[in-house]
């Protein structure tokens, strides 16, 4: 698929160093500003670019630039002038004088936009309002009769130097203004395109990623219902009529059998019985995962879930020599959860404890409630801690044991569904590898999270975090 | 950051980023009112609907330093803060030199502020960044308004988190100018840092701050500005050194700390 470049353009960005005249103000409407300060003051004035091209001249001219003309050293003296003054620099002080030698001045001023200069103004010719004689540089061009200039000169505008100043102030603000506005309209167009852009890209490239995770769903949907099916049907019927057939061998209805007969299908039934119980356990994983597993959500006490968990393992603990307690903070509040699935995560997450911890191990789970100030183990990334964190405090369950420990690397990984630390370990300890995947989309289908932290100074704690009920609002 | 070598000019990009209504535009308007006339630019609104920021808005500052030295340009723009103009903040975002978050005090606003900076964390993905790669300021803004995030509340993430946190009123001007120099400061220290300035265009690290706030017109003393940070002073060391490893126990410092993301929350 065609997808666009991202937007080269940034606003505050490069286009700002580059701002010229000629581009924020048209030239039409810069003439027309020209022409109105012209018309208003009768003082001919010429815009020019940073890179010295004409924008907008409004001068007409003058009687005795025309008659200097006339003559072959003034036509020579005029052009010199001329094209000093439009060379001429505005200076430091951004604002200069340049004399003619026919007693008139041109003043040159830079304009400035966000304190880059853009060009120049040229105000002129004027004659200064303190001149009353013609200046001999003017009466020692060959040909020009004193008198003649004299007329000529009284005709040409007059104005006092301060008001050559405020006249390009004036002009210069009056530009700003018109420049300020043409930068907006300019960014605003600018703006205008790269959101469009931009916006049609970021669809586009959802569009592709929406299409590919569809193709992807729809394919993991088929395989997933192919799976549900031959696991439920395929394999449980068979079976359900293994476990049936043995549990009726053993009871002698097909007749006696010997000590060895008897244990060994014993020990068929009780494999079938596991197999049954994994086979259970993945059709648990996929309601959890599809989103069909229903849970009903009730107030209850911590301590009663952790209660009926313990009596559940404890039989198995006892087998092992490992001892369990508790260690619940009398100030633990309520949680509202589903009993029967929080249960569930209990006795997964004490099995697991039992299967990894050796004889004469100790394995508590530890409750109390936790502020706001906590970080989940699980992200290190503190950025930003002060906005994430959220307003809800939360109960904290830790289930602690003295076993094998899981090395920092493979915390993160134990709650992949069929996940072992290492593949040995499943002849060593048996499992699945399902009851902490369960164990995770339990703690978050209640809206809580789970993670795996060290046990000083030997074992694992799994912390479980889960939001309170029955807690006073905030700010109360 | 650009450098104009030849015009001797550096500009640099800070960007108020935050929830809608945090107060994104008046600490821009604060801001300009209290620098000085011959610093600041026109502040620049582009297009606003019923008195909301559509694009953005931009406030240039401007100075020289010293006769003939280079010249400092500082332009400051604001996000819309709205959830429907993304790929505006986006934009906005692009060569962005340093972030001031605005975020409300409010407590009903604590979902929106998450919201905002989890916005910002993948509008920075997406151009290829992560939080490490940008100076970031954290404003909580609104303090005198009611039901809002206590500020020992405030203090203790501060010591938390990794960004230094500042209180303000921008409606009032106060803590605007505090929150600007603070980022000004972590900005300048990464770009010094990254980019030598101070042998390449002659502006040592030392002499930036001051110059900006004398030239800016600012009469508190810099110092009691930048002391108001909340977490860890501003003017600690560490700010000052490039990205590198992590500093052990050091609690997080913006820019500083390469250890490897290992994933996200799912």
């Amino acid at each position: 698929m065609n997808t666009p470049q991202r937007q080269s353009w940034r606003p505050g960005g490069e286009e700002l160093s580059d701002v010229k005249l000629e581009d924020l103000v048209s030239r039409e409407g810069l003439l027309e500003l020209v022409e109105s300060v012209v018309d208003l003051f009768g003082i001919p004035i010429r815009v020019y670019s940073a890179s010295n091209g004409l924008l907008a001249d409004a001068a007409h001219d003058q009687e005795v630039c025309n008659y200097v003309n006339t003559f072959g050293s003034g036509r020579t003296l005029c052009g010199t002038t001329v094209s000093a003054a439009k060379s001429a620099s505005p200076g430091e002080t951004g604002s200069a004088l340049h004399a003619c030698f026919t007693g008139n001045s041109y003043r040159i001023v830079a304009l400035e936009y966000e304190t880059r200069n853009v060009g120049r103004l040229i105000i002129g010719p004027y004659l200064p309002a303190a001149t009353v004689e013609v200046p001999l540089t003017l009466t020692a061009v060959e040909g020009v009769e004193p008198e003649k200039a004299r007329v000529y000169l009284a005709r040409m505008p007059r104005a006092k130097e301060d008001t050559i100043q405020r006249i390009a102030d004036h002009f210069k603000r009056a530009l700003d203004l018109i420049m300020f506005a043409g930068h907006k309209t300019f960014l605003t167009s600018q703006m205008h395109l790269a959101a469009v852009t931009e916006s049609f890209r970021e669809m586009q490239e959802k569009n592709r990623r929406l299409e590919e995770a569809n193709t992807r769903l729809r394919e993991l949907d088929r395989l997933k219902s192919n799976f549900l099916a031959t696991v439920s049907h395929e394999l449980r019927t068979p079976l359900t009529s293994i476990i049936g057939y043995s549990e009726m061998l053993s009871e002698g209805l097909a007749g006696d059998m010997n000590q060895e007969q008897r244990e060994f299908v014993l020990t068929i039934r009780e494999k079938g019985e596991q197999l049954l119980g994994l086979i259970s356990g993945l059709l648990d994983l996929s309601k959890l995962e599809s989103g069909t597993l229903s849970v009903k959500r009730k107030v209850v006490s911590v301590r009663s879930i952790a209660d009926t968990a313990l009596s559940t393992v404890a039989p198995n603990a006892k087998k092992k020599g490992v001892n369990l307690a508790t260690n619940i903070a009398s100030s633990v509040v309520d949680i509202t959860v589903d009993p029967d699935r929080f249960r569930q995560v209990f006795i997964n997450l004490l099995d697991n404890a039992i299967k990894f911890t050796p004889e004469n191990g100790t394995i508590t789970i530890v409750a109390k409630n936790i502020g706001m100030m906590e970080s989940d183990g699980e992200d290190d990334d503190q950025d930003g801690f002060s906005l994430l964190t959220p307003v809800d405090p939360r109960i904290e369950i830790r289930i602690l044991d003295t076993g094998i420990g899981i090395p920092q690397n493979e915390r993160a990984k134990v709650f992949d569904a069929f996940y072992q630390v290492d593949s040995s370990s499943t002849r060593e300890f048996g499992g699945t590898g399902l009851g902490l995947s369960i164990v995770k989309r339990l703690v978050e289908a209640h809206g809580g999270t789970v993670h795996v932290e060290g046990n000083e100074p030997q074992g694992t704690a799994f912390v479980v975090r889960i939001p309170a009920s029955g807690m006073p609002p905030r700010g109360t | 950051m650009q450098i104009n070598f030849a015009a001797k000019e550096l500009t640099i990009k800070l960007v108020y980023y935050g929830p809608a209504l945090s107060g994104k535009t008046t600490n821009l308007k604060s801001l300009h009112a209290l620098t000085s006339k011959e610093a600041r630019g026109r502040l620049m609104t582009l297009e606003t609907k019923d008195d909301r920021t559509l694009f953005f808005d931009m406030l240039p500052l401007a100075f020289k330093a010293k006769d003939g030295g280079a010249s400092l340009r500082i332009k400051v723009l604001t996000v819309p803060g709205q959830v429907v103009h993304g790929s505006t903040r986006r934009l906005v975002l692009q060569g962005a030199d340093g972030i001031l978050f605005v975020a409300d005090s409010q407590v009903s606003e604590t979902e929106n502020n998450a919201a905002s900076f989890l916005d910002l964390r993948s509008n920075l993905k997406e151009l290829g960044l992560t939080m490490r790669d940008m100076p970031t300021v954290i404003q909580f803004n609104k303090r005198d308004l009611p039901n809002i995030r206590s500020q020992e509340e405030i203090e203790g993430m501060a010591k938390k988190g990794r960004e230094p946190i500042f209180l303000a009123r921008a409606v009032d001007g106060d803590g605007v100018l505090e929150s600007f120099f603070g980022l000004l400061k972590i900005t300048w220290s990464r770009l010094e840092a990254e980019n030598q300035l101070e042998r390449t265009l002659g502006l040592s690290a030392a002499e930036v701050l001051p110059l900006a706030h004398e030239k800016l017109g600012v009469e508190k003393p810099l110092s009691e500005l930048l002391s108001k940070s909340l977490g860890f002073a501003i003017s600690d060391p560490r700010f000052d050194a490039p990205r590198g490893p992590r500093v052990p126990g050091a609690g997080g410092i913006p820019g500083v700390g390469s250890a490897p993301r290992t994933g996200g929350k799912p």
